[in-house]
Formats: structure tokens, sequence, C-alpha cells
């Protein structure tokens, strides 16, 4: 079967066949190659891949990607059905709008700016506390802030939407 | 000797305090906040007794139910850990009213080196040598003035201070105002204090301390030093016994030794404590504040050293003199510390709290690990997000550099974003490798290199999986066009899909 995956190197088409443990898989251009896949524990996975070994673990994110953690290091990838309608595909699109969001849990210390405010790109928007740490969130670029959600003293979850940007 | 001890803490240093006491024969009192009930202080202690709220300001910082949980478990003695009430004078005194042997200095210590501004005047009294400063904390204009006269960068520092809180560097004076309010409301916070004071900067300087150890019957004795230069948001985060600067230039460590020997005595302490030192380009070093207590670090002490300095806090306070002999300490090996937080390296150092879904520990030859976390926890919000610190000793810096390298590799954690792989990306510098250590290492270091890119066939191996488990997970292959059994499952599908 073919699947489309997004991650930090952009999209690439990966076809894959076979069954437990030997995979045969070809990814975008390149020639298919070979793999033998065992599951040791629910999650992880052993592959062994022209004789050498990976031991490759899967985290589902709330935001419904997958990171996978091989030795160290993290890759974060969606994985989309080409043959499927993705509501994400649909939402995504400029419409102008700059979001601000918590990039963590924590409460809100401070909000700096109201809607209306003409805002330059690096001014600080709100100020976040999670872990005795303060954070000051700054605008990405310049606009007219179109909505403030939150008030100081409120408690956040990640991603969620601090205010937006116009 | 004591047969009970509370620990005013949680964390890894309540569990690292209650080991020791479980080989001295001494039963453990824990407290707990609402957020840290399963923390694993709690369920390792024999006892342990709800202190409040989870915010720290309504339960590990309130002196009265820290005092009553002793009292309700029949303690004898509490050990104050880091952080919270362990630099409060108040506290030490509240402890030895209450007939409690506090495991530390006297109040009468820490006051006059608990706060950074009557530190300062205690170590210039004894002849030690500061970095210029203000001798109390400042308004904006005091600020400003300072700055005017002694020129930017300079650096506000909470006056109650520690662990980098209310700490921020400021390179020119339209930063001000604003990093004085943060720094203020920052260290009323932590601290419950808000005043700020300034010291110059000293760009590109070495923070190396020394750990001394004195007794009730004025005894006393340094074990070497700490380097722990490599720090950010002004926090260590990697240290090492000994110092690589040191070791280049040994007569330092009697020299630096001394100097802090003189400074504590002249507080008149006795316990573990910690005299820091900034050490400039040309080896000057400068005394920068005493910590009354138990360092985060001091793991690598032990290591260095072949003691415990928990068994040796609690032998002292119970009134025991100091078991050797200055000329009886020796340094062997070396030893390295790495703090693992959860916190996104590649993001600004941004805490990351959550859930633990994955933990495997790195084991075998010289590996210590000082933690709280298992599977399945959830790091909470509401405190510093140090998961773990993670200690190895090896013959030579080489080796321990090796060492390290190898035990970071096996440290697997899930869920949460760490700075598991910042710390193996640090040890493969040439910078490190040549002990060119200093406190803007960190920030010069993320500027000349990027994220860490995976090397060979990972990238490849990642897809694979990454495909293989969609396919899995999605009734064995999201291509399958056969209708869903229940709308619910199909929208759930469609969930897992955006």
């Amino acid at each position: 079967m073919k699947l489309n995956l997004h991650g930090v190197n952009g999209e690439q088409s990966i076809e894959i066949a076979g069954d437990a443990p030997v995979y045969r898989f070809r990814l975008g251009g390149a020639p298919e190659r070979t793999a033998n896949v065992e599951t040791p524990e629910p999650n992880v996975y052993s592959v062994l891949l022209d004789g050498r070994m990976y031991d490759a673990r899967v985290e589902e994110t709330a935001a419904g990607g997958l990171v996978i953690v091989i030795d160290g290091y993290r890759f974060e990838m969606e994985v989309r059905d080409p043959r499927r309608w993705s509501r994400k595909d649909a939402a995504r699109g400029a419409d102008g709008l700059e979001t601000v969001a918590a990039p963590m849990p924590g409460k809100i210390v401070r909000v700096l700016v109201a809607p209306g405010d003409e805002v330059e790109a690096g001014q600080g928007l709100l100020v976040v506390e999670a872990m005795k740490m303060q954070n000051e969130m700054k605008a990405s670029r310049a606009g007219r802030i179109l909505s403030v959600t939150v008030k100081a003293g409120a408690t956040v979850a990640a991603g969620e939407v601090l205010a937006t940007i116009g | 000797m004591f047969r009970k001890v509370l620990i005013a803490n949680r964390g890894e240093i309540a569990v690292r305090i209650i080991r020791t006491l479980r080989e001295m024969g001494i039963a453990s009192v824990a407290v707990y906040s609402d957020a840290d009930r399963l923390s694993r202080h709690v369920r390792m202690a024999d006892e342990a007794e709800h202190i409040g709220p989870s915010p720290s300001a309504e339960s590990y910082l309130v002196i009265e139910k820290v005092v009553e949980a002793a009292r309700k478990h029949g303690a004898d003695a509490i050990h104050p850990g880091y952080g919270f009430l362990s630099e409060n004078a108040e506290f030490a005194a509240a402890c030895e009213d209450a007939g409690l042997v506090f495991i530390g200095p006297s109040a009468e210590s820490i006051r006059r080196m608990g706060s950074k501004t009557a530190a300062r005047q205690t170590a210039i009294a004894a002849g030690a040598p500061v970095v210029p400063g203000t001798s109390h904390g400042v308004d904006l204009e005091e600020a400003r003035s300072f700055g005017a006269e002694n020129g930017y960068p300079i650096l506000l520092k909470a006056v109650a201070g520690g662990g980098g809180k209310g700490m921020r560097r400021v390179d020119r004076e339209a930063d001000l105002a604003s990093s004085l309010r943060d720094a203020a409301s920052e260290a009323a916070r932590a601290f419950r204090n808000p005043d700020i004071y300034v010291e110059r900067l000293i760009e590109n300087g070495r923070h190396i301390e020394i750990q001394v150890l004195g007794d009730r019957h004025g005894n006393m004795v340094y074990l070497g030093e700490r380097e722990c230069s490599l720090q950010r948001r002004h926090q260590k985060v990697m240290e090492e016994c000994p110092s690589p600067l040191i070791a280049r230039h040994p007569e330092m460590r009697q020299a630096m030794g001394e100097a802090a020997m003189r400074a504590a005595r002249a507080a008149g302490y006795y316990n573990a404590g910690t005299v820091e030192f900034l050490v400039d380009r040309d080896r000057r070093f400068y005394f920068l504040e005493m910590n009354t207590r138990l360092q985060v670090e001091h793991p690598i002490t032990e290591l260095a050293t072949g003691l415990d300095l928990v068994r040796l806090q609690v032998e002292i306070a119970d009134g025991a003199h100091l078991p050797f002999t200055q000329e009886q300490i020796a340094l062997r090996g070396w030893a390295m510390e790495c703090r693992i937080y959860a916190e996104d390296p590649y993001n600004h150092f941004l805490p990351y709290p959550g859930r633990l879904t994955r933990l495997t520990r790195p084991l075998g030859p010289g590996v210590r690990i000082d933690g709280c976390v298992y599977e399945g926890w959830v790091v909470p919000m509401e405190y510093d997000p140090l998961l773990a610190k993670l200690a190895v000793w090896a013959e030579n810096r080489e080796n321990a550099t090796a060492r390290m390298i190898r035990a970071l590799r096996e440290y697997d954690v899930g869920g949460i974003h760490t700075n598991i792989g910042f710390f193996r990306q640090i040890l493969e510098d040439e910078e490190f490798r040549r002990g060119n250590l200093h406190t803007g290492f960190i920030d010069q270091f993320l500027e000349r290199s990027d994220a860490p890119r995976a090397p060979g066939d990972f990238p490849a191996v990642a897809a694979l999986i990454a495909a293989l488990h969609t396919m899995r997970h999605n009734g064995n292959g999201a291509a399958k066009s056969a209708p869903a059994a229940s709308a619910w499952k199909e929208t759930g599908r469609n969930e897992m899909l955006r």
C-alpha cells in the first residue's frame, strides 16, 4: 500500500508490501529495500536493515501525528493516505491569520496587548509561567491584534490559542 | 542517633535523602502537596503527610505545616534538601524552637549567607574577592545609575536567589525596566522576596564552586571543587568534578578552598555548604555566593571522594566530629553529571510537562542515577522540571565523557521532550572536549551548531516504522475502503488522522 508522510523533510511517499517480519518498501523514487521488523514490546519496533539494528519507538501525539524515536533522534511525522480526504488538508491554507498558541501547559502571568493594538515582529504579547519559569511569547510578525482569548491568571493547556494577529 | 527524619522537600532530592536514611536505619517521613501524592518520594518513604494544595507557596513553603507534620509523626530532625525552605533562616529557627534538629547550618549562619547581599558583605569582611555590585536590593533608578557607572552588560540577581530564578542579563539600558520587572516578579514567586540587586557581568567566566563541610566543634574541610559552567537560563545543567581548569592548574584548588573556608568560618558555618566562585579568563576568582545547604550536583563530589554527603550531614547534625582531616581527602578519577530535564532544548528550553509513556534507564559500570520518575508518572507543571540526575565516574575526563555518551544512548524517555539528545551533542563537541568551558558556552554552542542530524538510514527507518505503525493501528490499513462499522469509529479514525 502507498502512504504519504509529512515530516521535517517535507512530503514523501512510501510504498510497503509483505508480511511480518519481512517487509519490502520503497521511499519516493528510491530503489526497493527489504527490512526485518519485529515488535518486542508495544510501540517498540526492532528493525534489521542491511545488517544494521535499529530500535524504533513510536509515540502518538495528541494532534494525531507520530513521533518515532531511534537512538535518541526524534522524527515527527504525519501519515496520510493519499486516497482519503483529510480535514487537515482542507484547513491548511493561507488565510493571513497568525495564531499564538501556548507552547506548554501553564499560567498566564501578564497580558501585554489588547485587541486592536498594532504590534511589531518580536514584540512581547503575553507572559506564560510554567514550572516556575516565565516566558514571554513574542509576535512572529507585525500586524494587528484581532483577539486575546485569555486573561492574566488563567491556566492554559498546551496548544491552546491565546491570541490572533491579523 | 535520630530514629526518624522528616524530609521537607520533594522529587529526586527527597528520594536521595530517603536512600541514605534507610541505609542508616532511620525511618523517613515524606511530605506532599496535592500534585505529589503519587510522586516517587512519597511512595518510597516509610511515612507521609499531606501538607496542602499544589502551589508550593501553599504547601512546601509553609513553615508551620512542615513543622506540624514533623511533630505529628514524631520526627527527631528535618532535612530540608535544596530549594524550598532549605535556605530560610526562619525555618531553621522554627525547627529548633519545636525541638527538632535542623540538618544544616544554624539559623544565624543562613541569615549571614542566605541572602546574596548579606553573603557578599560577609565575604568582603573575610577578605574574599567579590564581583563589583550593589550591597542591597535596588529600584529602577539605582539599577540605572549602577549601569551608567559600570557599563553594560549587567546582571540582575534575586537577593534571596538560587537556581537562576529571578536572574536576568541586561545588555542595554532600554531593556532594564522590563527585565527588572520580570526578575522581581519571578523572585517574588520563587522566594517570596522580590528584591533584586545588580552586579557587573563577567563575560564568559567559569563557574567553579567549593564544597565545604564543617562540624559543630569548629572543624572544617573542603571537598574539592565542581565545575558548573555549563548553564542555560542561568541554571546549571552539567557539572564535573574535578574542574578541567583546576586539573590544569592544581594550585588553584587550595587557594579557592581556603578562601571558601574563610568565608564560611566568618559566618560561623557548620554542616555541608557550597561556596560559589566566578573565575575570569586570567584565572582570578571572585566570591559569588554561598549555598547553605546540600547542592543539586553533590553526587559528583560523592563519586570523586567516595563519601556520602547526606550521611555526613546527618551525623554532623547529631553532634559527630568530622571523621577525617583535610590531608585525608583526595579526589580520585573524574565524575560528570547531566541534569535530565523535561524541556525542549531546541525550542528555547521550554519546560515540557506531561505523562511519561516509556522509561528505560542506563545501567552498567560507573553509572549513577538520582531520579524520581517512573513510567506512567505525570510530570507536574507546578515544580521544577528536573526528572533525574545522571552521573558517571571513570578514570579520567576522556573516559568519563565516553561513558556519559554511552549512558545517554541507553536513556529512553517517552511521551515528553527531554534534553538527553542535547547533552550528547555537547559531549561530542570539540570545545567541550578541550575543556574550554564558560557560562556562555551553551548559548554559543547553540549558535554555531544545528539540531542534531540523524545519521545514515535513520530517516528511512523512521519513515518505514511510521507507515507500518499506521497500517497496523488503523484497521490494518488506512486505505481500506470498506464502510466503517460505526460512525463513531469512523469519526475517531478521522480524528486520529488529523
